[in-house]
């Protein structure tokens, strides 16, 4: 059941293409309802998010060194968790929210642009410039026809909010506002899975790693 | 693909929805229940601006503690050599 990305991009391309494939037959099947935000709190999401990030950090260890080409732009690992974590956060979100398909429609575009750019022997084209030019057009689109505004001082506010929250450029307000809610309890739930991970890991590498630094305690007594 | 969105959920048969101030004032005080409750007290009327202000706030506060948690992550892994037992042993600490 545990779907893992192996480490290349090519294969990661894939991944991503079968997930969004899967993901657009589950919504097609599903009546497309707001996700509920108290979701996130539930012991079983934390722990299907906590054993996923752990699978998804690991790879990330392993991979770097060996999927890194000429032209990807490999970022610093501390980078690369981070990513790893708001990935696993977006699939947690079964592609139900606006902030959850723009992180995965914009990794899957980095994806692509770094791996074309592989193919091709000429200079890498700006992915990031094209990642928000098309999330951008995408989003406009969508958020065509929307209505419903808000008086021009929570205007402004939601303007910023809606830069802060990934894909929610363009969205009606009330919609920004449920979107929002959303966002912040899965953040919440991320701070809490990656401490807790944390924690874990200093824990298991305190004990087993001897003499690491200063660490290397002679337990007194 | 926007046509199945909630919106024409909430008023029957009419392509326009009428955003009410009732119901925006709704999902700001869901957004304000998220809130932690150092910055503002859950039964008070608190001014929808304020809540926003807070909100941003709080999302900025969240990723840079996301990206704290992410560096120090990454030093753990790249000090620790984790085998497949040390993982089997981090699961049960997570669970």
């Amino acid at each position: 059941m545990a779907s893992t990305s192996s480490s290349t991009p090519a294969a990661e391309v894939e991944v991503e293409e079968r997930c969004r494939k899967r993901k657009r037959a589950a919504r097609a099947a599903e009546p497309a309802a707001p996700a509920q935000p108290s979701k996130w709190r539930t012991r079983r999401e934390h722990e299907i998010y906590s054993s996923k990030l752990l699978e998804a950090i690991r790879v990330v260890r392993a991979g770097p060194s060996a999927a890194a080409g000429a032209a990807a732009p490999a970022p610093p690992r501390g980078r690369a968790v981070g990513e790893a974590a708001d990935r696993e956060l977006a699939v947690a979100a079964r592609g139900r929210t606006h902030w959850s398909r723009a992180i995965l429609a914009s990794r899957r575009r980095r994806l692509q642009a770094a791996h074309r750019a592989r193919l091709r022997a000429p200079a890498s084209p700006p992915s990031r410039h094209d990642a928000a030019a098309a999330s951008a057009s995408a989003a406009s689109a969508s958020a065509a026809a929307a209505k419903g505004t808000a008086t021009p001082p929570l205007a402004r506010k939601a303007k910023v909010l809606g830069r802060l929250v990934p894909g929610c450029r363009k969205l009606s307000f009330p919609t920004l506002l449920a979107e929002t809610t959303d966002y912040i309890a899965a953040l919440q739930m991320q701070v809490r899975a990656m401490t807790a991970l944390a924690e874990a890991l200093s824990a298991v590498s305190a004990t087993s790693s001897p003499g690491a630094g200063s660490s290397s305690s002679s337990s007194p007594l | 693909m926007s046509s199945r969105r909630s919106r024409s959920r909430q008023s029957g048969s009419s392509r326009i929805t009428r955003i009410t101030e009732e119901q925006i004032s709704d999902l700001v005080s869901k957004l304000q229940d998220l809130l932690p409750e150092a910055h503002l007290q859950s039964n008070a009327r608190v001014p929808s601006a304020r809540v926003l202000q807070e909100t941003c706030n709080y999302i900025r506060s969240l990723h840079q503690e996301v990206d704290d948690l992410s560096e120090r992550l990454s030093e753990l892994l790249a000090t620790s050599d984790m085998s497949s037992a040390q993982a089997a042993v981090i699961r049960s600490l997570l669970m």
